[in-house]
This record gives C-alpha cells, sequence and structure tokens, in this order.
C-alpha cells in the first residue's frame, strides 16, 4: 500500500476545482471580448479536468481494493469481509464517492462534447464550454469543501463499518454508474443550448444537430440507467415489482420525460425552424428537474428506498439549481428577440402539432410526478401533518396520460408534416384500427374482460401495427424493384435512419407499456406457509418445498430453500429462494428465485424462516415481464441507429490559385 | 412447428389464438403476415397467461395491503415489503378482515397507531384535497393553452396563405400514378430532407456574432 498515491488524489482535487474556474472565466471572457488565446486556454484547460479527477477516482479505487481504512470514506463504505469484486466499485456507495464518480464521469463526457463543439460551432463552443465548467466546478467545489472522499482519519481502524447490503448485487456494477451518468449528461445539450443563446445564436439552428445528438445519448443513458434500476429492484427488493414511484425512482424519471419530450420537439426546429424557444425552454427544465434529481437523492427532504447517499447537503443542490434556472431565464429574456420561428404552423393537425401535444403531455407526467413526490413537504409544512403521496396515487393520475401517449406513438408518425385532413389520417390509420379491432376482440373471446387493458392493449397495437404496417410497405415497394425481402428490409431502415430509428425505439415503448398493462392487471400473487415438504400451487405451477440449508461467511448467514417447480405434471426445475442476513448490519436482503419465460414469471420470496425451517413465501406469477427487458437493447439498436452519421458526399476540393496563402488559427 | 413450440408452451384457451392468427392472416390479407404473426403472439402470450382464482378475501386483503406503508421502510407497502413488522401487518389486516371490518376501518386502525403517513394514499379531505386536484386542473391548462397557442398561429397563418391547390381534382389514374411515385421516394427516402425543403436556415458558421 502505497500512501503516496491516495495523496496524489487529495491533492488533484483542489488543482481540478482552479482549472475549472478558470476554464469557466476563461470561456466566457474570451469569447466575449473576443481573444482566441483565452477559449484556446481554456480548452486545454477542460482537456485537463479529467484527468485530474481520474487521478483522484483511481487513487480512492485503489484505497478500497488495498481496504485502506485510514480514508474516512473507505472506511465508512466497505470492509474487510466485503467480497473483493465489489471494492472495485463500493466508491459510489456513499456521498462523497459518487459525487466524485460523477464530475469524472462528466468531465469525460464534457470534454467530448466540447471538443466536438469547437469544430462544428466556434462561436457557440467558448459559451458552451464556460457553461459545462461552471456543472462541473461546482461538483469539484462540493467534493473538495464538503464531501472529500479522499480525506484521511489521524488514526486508521481495523475494519472498516461495512457497505449496506442491498448494493452487494451484480447490478451495483451498471445500475447506479449509469443512472448518475444519465442523470449529469443532461447538462451537455443544456450547455449547448445555452451556448448558442449566449452566443446570440439560439435562433440559427445550427446548434440542433449537436442538441439533438447530446440530447439523445443522455436521454439513452438515462433510459437505460432506469430500466436497469427497475431490474435490480425486481431481482432483489422481492416485491414481485419493478417500480413503485419511490421518491428517487420519481427524480431519475422526471427528467427522463423532460429529455423525451425534448428529442422530439428538437426534430421539428431541425426540419421545420420552429419551436425555438420552446427547446431552450424544454432543455432548461430537463436540466432543472435533474438536478431536482440529484438535490432529493442527497438528503432531500422526502423519505425514500434509495436513501443510500444521505447527507445535509442536499440544499446546496437546490441552491444551485435554483441558480442555473434564474441564469436560464436572464438569459432567455436577454436574448429572446433571436428566438423567433421560421415558419408558422399550417393546421392544427400535422405532424408538428402532434410533437406539440406530445411535448404538453410529457411536462405534465413530469409536472404531476414532481407535484407527488414533493406535496408531503408542503403539507408537513402546511399543516404539521405528515402524510405519504405513494404508488396508487402516481398510477391513478399518470396511468391515463400515459395511455394517451402511447397512442400519439401511434398516430403521430403516420401524420405529415405541415398539413394532414381527417381523411388522410384515418386511411393512414386504417391498418393500425383494423388489427387493434381484431386483437380486442380476440382477447374478449379468450377472457379478458378488464376495459382498462382492453383499451391499454389496442392502443400498443395501433402503434405497433402502425410501424409494422409502413414497413412492410416501403420494403415491398423496394422489393418491386428487385431487391429480396430482407436487403429491401435492410436498406429501408438505412434510408431514413433518424425515423426508422425512432421506430425502432417506438417498438420498444410498446414492449414495454404491454409488460407493463400484462404484469399490473394479470398478476397472481399467494402467500403460501410451508413446512418442508409441502406442496402448493399457483397459477399452473407446482411446486414443492425440498429443503432448506444455512451457510454462515464472514459477514453473512445465507438461507437457501429449494423448491422442486412443475408445471402441468412436468418436472420443470430446481429453484433457490434465499434470504441473506447481514450480521454486522442487522439487515435482511431477499433473493427470489425467478423462472422467466416470454409469457411470465414464476417468482418465490422468502420471508423470515422459522427454527423447524417453515416460512411463509410469497409466490408472484407475473405476466409478460420479460417484455419489459427485452425492450432495452431495442432501445439501444434504436438510438444508435437514429444517430448513426450518413456518409456524406465528399468535399469538392479546389486547388488555390499560386501565391495566395491560408491564415493558420 | 411454431403453431406446436406454441401449443406446448401454453394451457388449452391458447388454441384460439392459433384458431384467431391464420384466419387473422387471411382476413387481412396474405401481404400483412407480419402484423397478423405480431398480433398472434400478443394474443397468444396473453391468452398462456394464468386465469389464477384466488379467494376474494385474499385478494381484498391484498387490495387494502397495497395503500399501507410498512411504517420501517419508507416507500414500500407492507404488501411488497418482507420485514417481519410488514407480515405481522399483514396478519393484522387478514384478522380484522374476518372479523367484518371494512377497508376503511383497518386502514383508520393503522392511522391511529402510525399516523397518517402510513397510508401511502393521502386520505382525501381538508388540504390533501390539493393533491388531487392540482394534477387535472394542471392538464386542463395546459390543453387549453396548447389549442389557443395552436389556433393562434395557425389562424393568422392560413389568412396568409389561402391558395386553391387543395382543390385540384385529380383523376383516379393521376392518382394512382401519384401514390405509386409517393412510395417509391418512401423507399428510397435520402433521409437528408432538407435537400427537398427550403434552405434559408443553412447560414453557416462562418460569420462573426452579430451583436
Amino acid at each position: 500500500m502505497n500512501p503516496l498515491i491516495v495523496d496524489a488524489g487529495f491533492v488533484a482535487l483542489p488543482i481540478a476545482l482552479v482549472v475549472g474556474g478558470y476554464v469557466m472565466v476563461a470561456s466566457f471572457l474570451g469569447a466575449w471580448q473576443r481573444t482566441p488565446v483565452l477559449v484556446l486556454s481554456a480548452r486545454y484547460g477542460m482537456i485537463t479536468l479529467p484527468i485530474l479527477l481520474m487521478i483522484s477516482t483511481l487513487a480512492l479505487v485503489y484505497a478500497f481494493v488495498n481496504h485502506d481504512f485510514s480514508v474516512r470514506y473507505v472506511a465508512e463504505n466497505s470492509s474487510l469481509a466485503l467480497p473483493s469484486i465489489y471494492t472495485w466499485v463500493a466508491l459510489y456507495a456513499g456521498n462523497a464517492g459518487s459525487l466524485l464518480f460523477i464530475a469524472t464521469v462528466y468531465s469525460i463526457l464534457a470534454v467530448i462534447a466540447s471538443t466536438g463543439l469547437a469544430r462544428k460551432l466556434p462561436y457557440t463552443a467558448p459559451y458552451a464550454t464556460s457553461v459545462l465548467a461552471m456543472v462541473l466546478t461546482f461538483f469539484i467545489g462540493v467534493i473538495v469543501f464538503l464531501a472529500n472522499p479522499l480525506e484521511q482519519l489521524p488514526l486508521a481502524p481495523l475494519d472498516g463499518q461495512g457497505i449496506n447490503p442491498l448494493l452487494i448485487h451484480f447490478g451495483m456494477f451498471i445500475h447506479p454508474p449509469i443512472q448518475m451518468m444519465g442523470l449529469i449528461s443532461v447538462a451537455i445539450p443544456f450547455s449547448i443550448a445555452m451556448g448558442a443563446l449566449l452566443a446570440g445564436r439560439g435562433g440559427r439552428d445550427e446548434w440542433v444537430d449537436q442538441g439533438r445528438l447530446w440530447g439523445m445519448i443522455s436521454w439513452l443513458i438515462l433510459t437505460v440507467g432506469l430500466l436497469l434500476g427497475a431490474w435490480w429492484a425486481y431481482t432483489i427488493l422481492g416485491w414481485g415489482g419493478y417500480w413503485a414511484w419511490d421518491p428517487v425512482e420519481n427524480s431519475a424519471l422526471m427528467p427522463w420525460l423532460a429529455m423525451t419530450a425534448f428529442v422530439h420537439s428538437i426534430m421539428v426546429q431541425k426540419r421545420r425552424g420552429m419551436f425555438r424557444m420552446w427547446n431552450i425552454i424544454l432543455v432548461a427544465v430537463a436540466f432543472t428537474l435533474a438536478e431536482m434529481g440529484m438535490f432529493i437523492n442527497r438528503g432531500g427532504p422526502v423519505p425514500s428506498v434509495h436513501s443510500f447517499a444521505q447527507s445535509t447537503m442536499g440544499w446546496l443542490f437546490l441552491g444551485f439549481m435554483a441558480f442555473t434556472l434564474l441564469a436560464a431565464l436572464a438569459a432567455f429574456m436577454w436574448r429572446i428577440d433571436t428566438l423567433k420561428s421560421r415558419e408558422k404552423l399550417d393546421s392544427m393537425l400535422s405532424r408538428e402539432s402532434a410533437f406539440l401535444t406530445q411535448n404538453v403531455l410529457f411536462l405534465a407526467v413530469a409536472f404531476i410526478t414532481l407535484w407527488g413526490t414533493i406535496y408531503p413537504v408542503f403539507s408537513e409544512a402546511a399543516s404539521d401533518v405528515v402524510i405519504t403521496v405513494g404508488q396508487p396515487f402516481f398510477d391513478r393520475v399518470n396511468g391515463p396520460i400515459l395511455l394517451v401517449l402511447v397512442f400519439l406513438m401511434g398516430v403521430g408518425p403516420l401524420l405529415p408534416w405541415r398539413r394532414a385532413n381527417m381523411q388522410n389520417v384515418l386511411s393512414a390509420l386504417r391498418v393500425p384500427l383494423i388489427g387493434a379491432t381484431i386483437v380486442t376482440i380476440g382477447l374478449i373471446v379468450v377472457g379478458v374482460r378488464q376495459p382498462i387493458p382492453l383499451v391499454a392493449i389496442a392502443v400498443c397495437v395501433i402503434a405497433v401495427f402502425g410501424i409494422g404496417h409502413e414497413w412492410l410497405r416501403g420494403s415491398r415497394s423496394r422489393h418491386r424493384k428487385g431487391e429480396s425481402y430482407p436487403v429491401a428490409f435492410g436498406k429501408l431502415l438505412g434510408a431514413n435512419r433518424p425515423r426508422y430509428g425512432g421506430y425502432i425505439v417506438h417498438l420498444g415503448i410498446s414492449m414495454l407499456a404491454i409488460g407493463a398493462i400484462g404484469s399490473s392487471f394479470y398478476d397472481t400473487q399467494r402467500d403460501f406457509n410451508m413446512a418442508l415438504g409441502g406442496s402448493a400451487s399457483i397459477g399452473g405451477y407446482d411446486f414443492t418445498y425440498l429443503d432448506v440449508g444455512s451457510r454462515t461467511f464472514s459477514d453473512r448467514v445465507e438461507t437457501t430453500a429449494r423448491f422442486d417447480v412443475s408445471r402441468g405434471g412436468k418436472r420443470i426445475e430446481i429453484m433457490d429462494a434465499r434470504r441473506t442476513f447481514y450480521v454486522n448490519s442487522g439487515v435482511s436482503a431477499t433473493h427470489p428465485a425467478i423462472r422467466s419465460t416470454l409469457i411470465e414469471d414464476f417468482y418465490i420470496v422468502p420471508s423470515e424462516f422459522t427454527e423447524t425451517g417453515a416460512a411463509v413465501f410469497r409466490v408472484y406469477v407475473n405476466p409478460m415481464v420479460w417484455w419489459m427487458w427485452a425492450a432495452g437493447p431495442l432501445f439501444i439498436l434504436g438510438t444508435l441507429l437514429a444517430l448513426s452519421p450518413r456518409r456524406r458526399p465528399a468535399p469538392v476540393t479546389l486547388p488555390l490559385p499560386k501565391g495566395v496563402q491560408l491564415a493558420r488559427a | 412447428m411454431f403453431l406446436w413450440v406454441i401449443q406446448r408452451l401454453c394451457r388449452p384457451h391458447s388454441l384460439y389464438g392459433t384458431l384467431i392468427a391464420p384466419m387473422a392472416s387471411t382476413f387481412m390479407n396474405i401481404n400483412r403476415r407480419f402484423p397478423a404473426i405480431l398480433f398472434s403472439v400478443v394474443l397468444i402470450a396473453i391468452a398462456c397467461t394464468s386465469v389464477e382464482t384466488i379467494p376474494t378475501a385474499e385478494i381484498a386483503a391484498q387490495e387494502i395491503n397495497k395503500t399501507v406503508m410498512c411504517p420501517i421502510c419508507p416507500g414500500e407497502s407492507i404488501d411488497q415489503s418482507q420485514h417481519p413488522l410488514a407480515v405481522d401487518m399483514r396478519g393484522i389486516v387478514n384478522e380484522k378482515l374476518e372479523q367484518g371490518w371494512t377497508g376503511g376501518q383497518i386502514r383508520d386502525f393503522f392511522v391511529e397507531r402510525y399516523g397518517p403517513s402510513v397510508l401511502l394514499e393521502p386520505p382525501r379531505e381538508g388540504l390533501n384535497w390539493l393533491v388531487w386536484i392540482v394534477p387535472p386542473v394542471g392538464v386542463a391548462v395546459g390543453g387549453i393553452a396548447l389549442y389557443l397557442v395552436l389556433r393562434m398561429t395557425v389562424r393568422s397563418n392560413t389568412r396568409r396563405r389561402e391558395s386553391p391547390v387543395d382543390e385540384i381534382e385529380l383523376t383516379a389514374n393521376e392518382r394512382d400514378h401519384y401514390f405509386e411515385r409517393i412510395e417509391a421516394a418512401l423507399a428510397f427516402d435520402t433521409g437528408d430532407s432538407r435537400q427537398l425543403e427550403v434552405t434559408d436556415h443553412s447560414e453557416g458558421q462562418g460569420e462573426p456574432v452579430d451583436r
């Protein structure tokens, strides 16, 4: 163990703070005073930031891996008993380390973004870099002054306090980093928009390509983070569900909703030069909601299952949020005359108006979610009564709006730009409507009688059929020109990547919706009090409680119950449901047994075991859950397709007349 | 083969699905096989899901459990949590239901013990009505604002652009030809729609900022 490494990490932080502050000021002043040297030095300064932060992060990882408990944060968030593979990721288990992780990841993204900007948008880039650096400097400042993960204790304890046992799961490697990266990445499209605004070029649509690129990257990271969080909750929290409208879940969902609105409405600006003010507002709202998320996550006032990074600094984030919001508002008012639309709407019924409606609904869901999440704080302040706003409220209020959004997702892409009339809308909807009608009749025949799932599934079917029908039409007309169907389909997708990439994402959303509908309206659950050797059955599954065994580890006791599961008389497999008791923290974690098929999941959760091995087992049959996880790859695929660059024709070069020399920057 | 797999997978009533799928594909014209298959997958999948009969008393208990929060595991209902306290509270719900209590009475009982924060859905009384009223009012206001904005921009626009273009009558032959060209264009869309549109937004980065 080399103490110099930790020291180097400790020293790198204040240097990064100074450099960050310099980049923020120099980049802005350089652009303002038209001093290229300053702009250039700020750009180089920006590049050193991820290097400095990386030194600190690696030093922290080094301290964790080597169990260097003289570092206070390491002593508080790990112990000798922690499985060694988890020491590599324990750095983001607590508040200070997760801040450092966020700052590091963000600095890397910011350098990539600002390098691209410097090439593509030379006038906007310095201002955008300044905003990027401002956000980063705030984070580094908080780390240096209030939550330094590399702070050392005068006396190193022999063992650390250990980690929250819920975090010891494979999901720890992927969900927290991606979720944090998603939240902070919203700052990048925000900075690009602010940069364009400050440069007085917000109304020129040149920032749109970069804004859309980073908006979609951010959207994708947020989406994957949310989906992985849902999956993690499903596989370890052991309540058979994946989404509970928990305050921290909400805080990650809200920026996702606003980003979803943004990546759609930015297309209108790209294609039609409209919604220029609206896009700036949307991206500012998205960033504000992302900051709100970090506030709630870091010792916000609302209790949650996610209280991992608790601290008192939440209010500081609230202050920073208020500052960025007001600054964005001021910049917006200052530059409002540059943001006039190039064109106007031609018709109430058009793709533009569908996008706008979609935007309003997404923001509505975001604000209702915000309202429900923070209402308990208001209530407590106003009447001293502590209340809870939970799942039933959100399901009831947001559910119908989300359904309307899925419907719009089916109809919107079928509408033409500029102007549609009822006749061509109806003719475009003919096939999807026929499909939806058949499916609905089929479902009624099969025995699905509840009106809400019937409507919901019909709406999803409209969306899926609309996409399928258009793909089929396009492939067919290419096929007539002599391409085989697979080739025709592939080339069709390649021909208009933003559109067909979007369709793939829409298919993923439909799968997600069908999974959510199936599992929330047709789940079956029962508690079984079973003694060893007992059998029971639910939903066509028969299961026998074979035996139970305990294994003792240095930090935990694992009790595993084995079940012999069969279905329709045919044996399927032996399933293990586990309950782990962590001795140091006195906390229990469950590890349900899950058997997942395309159609339904069979899911067993153990509760406390008695001396004789008897226990209450909660058993679920959750339909269609697999489809939700399968939507993840489609989101990635669709977004990448939509973002993939097209090969541009090589620029025509003309030889310069002799004697002419190019000025070099 | 496909049908065989599905029959192995599912219970008898999925037969409906396998019967309806071919019917649908004939009805929808053989060319539309793709949506028909998709549709039958959805249909069969749902047909195969369990239609389990659970005693109504248990369902009633679950309904109540889902609205009561576990007091020491914030964010989780007593239905979700496997914490011993939540298990005990589930037991109390069952017991009280057997004694003939209503859901409201049971919830009140928990509120008396743990305070109103134990309910996942705030009671609809007094100030709490705000929670319920604000969302629909907000959506309504947003909807009206959207409508007004759309109407304002569209109306000021159409006055300027009244043109007889919409009224041109096409013969059936002309229309077919037109749609054929659209389909071809759709299939070979270059994707760079800006080539087709007005290009007055293509000012480059070359000139300095005008302030």
